[in-house]
């Protein structure tokens, strides 16, 4: 338990990223359609700056602040960065053995410079590791969870404020709603996603970080095995770097129908997202060759409160695919206090067997207790695939799962195939390809799994297609014991509220925005809303209203709402510009959306190129025909 | 309390670094041992500094010795100046000025072409090798004054709320004691401006152009022609607007396009980014970039009164350098080397100060003689240069050449003076590039919620402005910071380019530029 006296510390993880806020056209290699990261600034992580601004706020009685960071010689002058905001001290890991690394890797040698740290600075067990949630150029989410893991450590994760009661409190938001988790004993690793005091750079501090040693520690400082590290110690590699939808501009469709634009916006929403190339299972055969891998294809079933989380139908449907050529089974790992029930919905969409673990301890999400019972399945049944859902819940575990289980991961695929993949000149055969967004989108990587026996990745959720249930499907269900007791359990959750509106709009399916075109805060209120709820109501998805920055400097609506560049970055499904010009700064915050449909009086507004379905009118007419047509969609002729 | 600095230099533009690089060589030579700290609002060397630029490089022999053999990217990409040509632009056409009617100050064979980016960044490399403090992303808010002796500089506040007040983790602006500040904020600089208040004004009111440009990649078999640089003087500016474009070969296919118009117009609808448009669609001008695409863009002020336009340069605790005090030949369109030399001439009177531990305004004088040849002297026979183009284009130019033979200075009049109500431009034919894209492409950013640095002293001066003059900041600004919205202006601060340009012609000179947080502002890699 923790104890009120003794001072308690915090390591900071801070990562050098490029600044991808600032992309200007020199910025793109035309040629090879990728990003030219030399152009770009290097920052410091947005979100590790938060996990700065929150240490300070965790640390007391005089504990310390320690600013650690993998990376090159350069990033020392991150880490003055970090002493002329709040850190005591800074440490450098920087090696050429490091280079290369995967996220395992990364998180191997942080946790073991961690482990010296608390020995060179005498931090005994009272300290508190803190990192951003991501960072944006890797984007995976995967390293802390992984430190976490090798460290033994609890962890909490989408940390947004913190204060010290006769506890220390953290607020967090849930896989469910805000909540308010107090850690059982310290250590213990802390996610940041938002953070409520700043610290800003101080000139006096930033000179007198100048005079103060920052040590570099190699990895023979660390008396670290190089096979261990880098390109050697990772167990994913990237094999193919393309650009994403690189023809899309020009390609708008321009329709004069409101029907008409409600009828196509449906069949593009049916038919899934976009960026699925294939909504068919992609061709494969062995041809009698040997597979690298065997085992099954699993799935980890997401459940809240009894019900599956949407996303673990679409992955059956996906693992169907990718275990066909294989003739691999499907399996689908389910854990809960009385899960059982479930285990028919996920025959019915595909599994052929259903691993349930029923134990009170796995009735609510915590990381430890799920990753113990996912990795006694895996041991014990060893699969050659997992999917899980990149949902909060799933980003928090995977990681997890996939360092104990000395597995690869791909985080946040959005395409998933069997193929072949050369190496050194030998054919690895039917190996799981796996692909996805990276720099925040401006590329895509294709990465395939190397030194593990199982293959991970997370999926988006509404990205794969989910099969229709077929009650006649017959399978197994499995019961197995997760090995899960009160030890497991490192935090105790307080208190629980539902999300508000501001939280939802980065993960809402739906984003109906409007801008200063519309003229009046009256007419936003009167049009916005409503369709942000027709569309909600008509697709069955979550759906939320945004604004542009001027919309927002006009008074239209408040500051939460602005999607942009300086305002929040969306990915939904739909995105509803309406009375948006497009000024770079708003597409920059929502061009990754699935389905973009722009209305706009002006033909000539830039936001048309960005677009794909389109109306140009009066907005006083066009809006309330759209309105009636989404009320109506049934009553549309074809 | 922290013991004072040897010398705070604020600003890490090319007078500042040089100020840096020469007092470092000196102590070292001496072997002496001072604090020479350098700060600058930017976040990155260079990021707040715009220029042309066609560079007179000969000055770098002076500050660093075996320069032109240094394995730097900005050495190896100069680019030297190989064709250097004037062409007058009618609406439609263009005519070449004979080489023998262009004033010799005007010619640039043997000058570099270079960015201003790449020469700070590299500065600041050498600067630092020298053993300077170089703190970026710290801005200056005013300077800590005692009478007319300067004590140091107080940075502005961090982490303030729209709403003006003192939200959790707030760092009040620190302040930074040294015992001489050399003042290198360059044109319309927030501190040098301040300073300027207190002081002996100089005889005329300084007067400003302003320049907008942008960088253009041309395809790989571009014909443009390397090493080329183009003056244009005419369209798009009328007859009474003083200005021209110009179009220099950065090397590595891109092409620098600007446009300075001095902002002593008439117009109260003059919108520069606009006007700059207008010039790359000329035909003749629309050929040479033909295929090209924009990747940058900024603006500047250009403090162009010249010598009568002088500030005080020196009092107790303090040194002006650069553009902060004005040291631009209009004749040449020049101002870099300037800022070099006064560097130069601030770091060898400071390190003489510093050697009788004496920094009153006496001991500090001679660096009106320091900079005497190297600087003074060109500004003083140009002297009159830019007063006779008051008079137009036409009788302008010829007076030019004559301008130095006057026995007396021409007075100015500031710049905000000029702007008639009644008359309209009407240029709206441009159909380029627009506002937004253009501060896009700047890189110009700043918190959301941070209270506007931007401050209109009385609203409603600017509801009578918008009926007398038609708003004219709201066309001048190329950020497009400037709206008006049923009468009452509406700011966009965030979009702010840090040129000033509206604080210089506002005709009511009800704008107020105040020092915005550190690390905000444009970002200028290669202008």
């Amino acid at each position: 338990m923790q104890t009120t006296s003794s001072p308690i510390h915090c390591i900071v993880l801070v990562k050098q990223v490029p600044d991808i806020s600032d992309l200007r056209p020199d910025a793109w290699d035309t040629d090879k359609g990728t990003l030219r990261r030399g152009v770009l600034d290097s920052i410091l992580n947005p979100l590790d700056a938060h996990a700065l601004n929150l240490a300070n706020r965790i640390r007391r009685d005089g504990g310390r602040i320690i600013a650690l960071t993998m990376g090159p010689p350069q990033a020392e002058e991150m880490l003055l960065d970090c002493l002329a905001r709040c850190a005591d001290d800074a440490v450098l890991l920087t090696d050429r053995f490091f280079a290369g690394a995967d996220t395992c890797a990364t998180a191997y040698a942080l946790a073991s410079a961690i482990r010296r740290i608390v020995r060179d600075f005498e931090l005994g067990s009272n300290y508190v590791v803190l990192t951003g949630m991501q960072s944006t150029d890797g984007d995976t989410a995967q390293v802390p969870a992984q430190v976490a893991e090798e460290l033994g450590m609890g962890q909490i994760a989408y940390a947004e404020r913190a204060e010290w009661q006769d506890r220390l409190l953290v607020h967090r938001i849930g896989p469910r709603g805000k909540e308010t988790v107090a850690p059982r004993e310290f250590p213990i690793l802390v996610t940041v996603t938002s953070s409520d005091v700043p610290v800003h750079r101080s000139f006096h501090r930033a000179r007198a970080a100048l005079l103060q040693p920052v040590p570099r520690w190699s990895a023979k400082d660390l008396d670290l095995p190089t096979e261990r590290l880098g390109l050697s110690g990772s167990r994913t590699q990237v094999v193919r770097i393309f650009s994403p939808d690189a023809a899309k501009e020009g390609q708008c469709r321009l329709l004069t129908d409101a029907a008409q634009l409600v009828k196509e916006i449906r069949s593009a929403w049916g038919r899934g997202a976009r960026k699925i190339s294939k909504s068919d299972c992609p061709e494969y055969e062995l041809q009698g060759r040997e597979p690298a891998h065997t085992g099954e294809v699993w799935v980890f079933a997401e459940q809240e409160e009894g019900s599956l989380h949407p996303v673990s139908l679409e992955l059956l449907g996906t693992a169907r695919c990718l275990a066909k050529p294989l003739g691999a089974a499907v399996g689908a790992v389910l854990l809960g206090d009385t899960p059982g029930e479930l285990g028919a919905t996920l025959i019915a969409h595909g599994a052929d067997r259903v691993y349930v673990a029923a134990n009170p301890l796995l009735t609510d999400f915590r990381p430890v207790p799920y990753k113990t019972a996912l990795t006694t399945a895996i041991a014990r049944y060893r699969p050659q695939i997992v999917l899980f859902g990149a949902t909060p819940l799933g980003r928090e575990l995977a990681p997890r799962v996939a360092y104990a289980a000395g597995a690869g991961l791909t985080a946040d695929c959005t395409q998933l195939e069997i193929g072949d993949f050369e190496r050194d000149g030998k054919t690895h055969v039917a190996v799981l390809k796996q692909t996805r967004p990276a720099l925040g989108g401006n590329i895509m990587a294709t990465i395939v799994t190397r030194n593990s026996d199982t293959q991970m990745a997370t999926v988006r959720p509404a990205v794969m297609k989910a099969l229709p249930a077929d009650p006649d499907r017959r399978g197994e269900i499995v019961a197995f014991d997760s090995g899960v007791n009160e030890t497991h359990v490192k935090m105790d959750v307080l208190d629980r509220q539902p999300l508000s509106n501001d939280t939802r709009l980065s993960e809402a399916d739906i984003v109906v925005s409007g801008g200063k075109g519309l003229g009046c805060k009256e007419a936003f209120a009167r049009f916005i809303p409503p369709l942000a709820k027709a569309f909600g109501a008509l697709l069955k998805a979550e759906s939320e209203v945004g604004a542009s920055r001027a919309a927002v400097e006009e008074g239209f609506i408040d500051r939460h709402h602005q999607v942009g560049q300086t305002g929040l970055t969306v990915q939904p499904r739909l995105y509803v510009a309406v009375a948006i010009s497009g000024a770079i700064q708003h597409i920059s915050g929502m061009q990754n959306a699935d389905l973009i449909v722009a209305i706009n009086k002006d033909p000539h507004a830039p936001i048309f190129r960005h677009a794909d379905l389109g109306m140009v009118g009066e907005l006083d007419t066009l809006v309330p025909a759209l309105l009636k047509a989404l009320q109506q969609p049934d009553s549309v002729a074809s | 309390m922290t013991k004072p600095l040897d010398v705070l230099i604020a600003g890490a533009g090319p007078a500042g670094l040089a100020t840096a690089i020469r007092l470092r060589q000196r102590l070292r030579e001496a072997n002496r041992e001072a604090s020479v700290v350098v700060i600058d609002k930017a976040p990155k060397l260079g990021y707040h500094n715009l220029s042309g630029a066609v560079f007179e490089s000969g000055c770098l022999d002076a500050l660093v010795p075996g320069w032109r053999e240094e394995k730097d990217p900005f050495i190896q990409g100069m680019v030297p100046v190989q064709r250097d040509e004037m062409f007058f632009l009618t609406q439609t056409g263009a005519r070449q000025v004979p080489v023998a009617l262009v004033p010799k100050a005007m010619h640039h064979t043997g000058d570099h072409a270079i960015s201003i980016n790449r020469l700070v960044r590299w500065l600041g490399a050498v600067a630092k090798r020298e053993g300077a403090e170089i703190h970026l992303g710290f801005s200056g808010r005013e300077p800590i004054l005692d009478g007319e002796a300067v004590r140091g500089l107080r940075l502005a506040d961090q982490g303030r709320s729209t709403h003006g007040d003192h939200p959790p983790g707030m760092l009040a602006g620190e302040t930074i004691e040294a015992r001489v500040t050399v003042f290198c904020d360059g044109s319309r600089g927030v501190l040098s401006r301040q300073l300027g208040e207190r002081l002996r004004p100089s005889r005329n009111p300084q007067v400003y152009s302003i320049g907008v440009k942008q960088l253009i990649k041309l395809p790989k078999d571009n014909d443009f022609g390397e090493g080329r640089v183009i003056h244009t003087l005419g369209y798009p500016c009328p007859s009474d607007v003083f200005g021209g474009g110009f179009l220099y070969d950065m090397g590595n296919n891109e092409v620098a396009v600007g446009l300075i118009l001095g902002l002593d117009w008439r117009y109260p609808d003059l919108n520069p980014q606009r006007e700059l448009e207008r010039l790359r669609e000329h035909p003749v001008i629309a050929e040479l970039l033909k295929g090209g695409e924009v990747t940058a863009t900024g603006v500047k002020t250009i403090p162009e009164g010249g010598f009568y336009s002088l500030p005080s340069l020196v009092t107790e605790g303090a040194l002006l350098a650069g553009d902060a005090a004005g040291f631009v030949n209009m004749r040449k369109i020049k101002g870099i080397h300037y800022a070099i030399l006064s560097g130069i001439a601030a770091a060898d009177t400071i390190f003489d100060a510093l050697e009788r531990d004496d920094f009153s305004e006496q001991a500090l004088l001679p660096y009106k003689k320091a900079l005497g040849r190297t600087v003074l002297e060109p500004l003083r026979s140009a002297r009159n240069f830019r007063q006779v183009f008051q008079l137009g284009l036409h009788l302008g130019a010829p007076l030019s050449a004559v301008q130095h033979l006057l026995p007396f200075g021409l007075p100015t009049k500031p710049d905000h003076e000029a702007l008639r109500p009644g008359l309209r431009l009407h240029h709206d034919d441009a159909t380029g590039m627009d506002k937004a894209t253009f501060v896009n492409l700047s890189g110009a950013n700043h918190r959301e919620d941070e209270p506007s640095h931007i401050v209109i002293r009385d609203p409603a001066l600017c509801e009578s402005c918008e009926k007398e003059y038609g708003a004219p900041c709201v066309q001048l600004c190329p950020g497009e910071v400037y709206r008006m919205r049923d009468h009452r202006i509406l700011l966009s601060p965030s979009n702010c380019m840090h040129d000033g340009s509206c604080s210089v012609k506002c005709p009511h000179q009800n704008v107020i530029w105040t020092a915005p947080e550190g690390g905000e502002g444009p970002r200028y890699r290669k202008m």
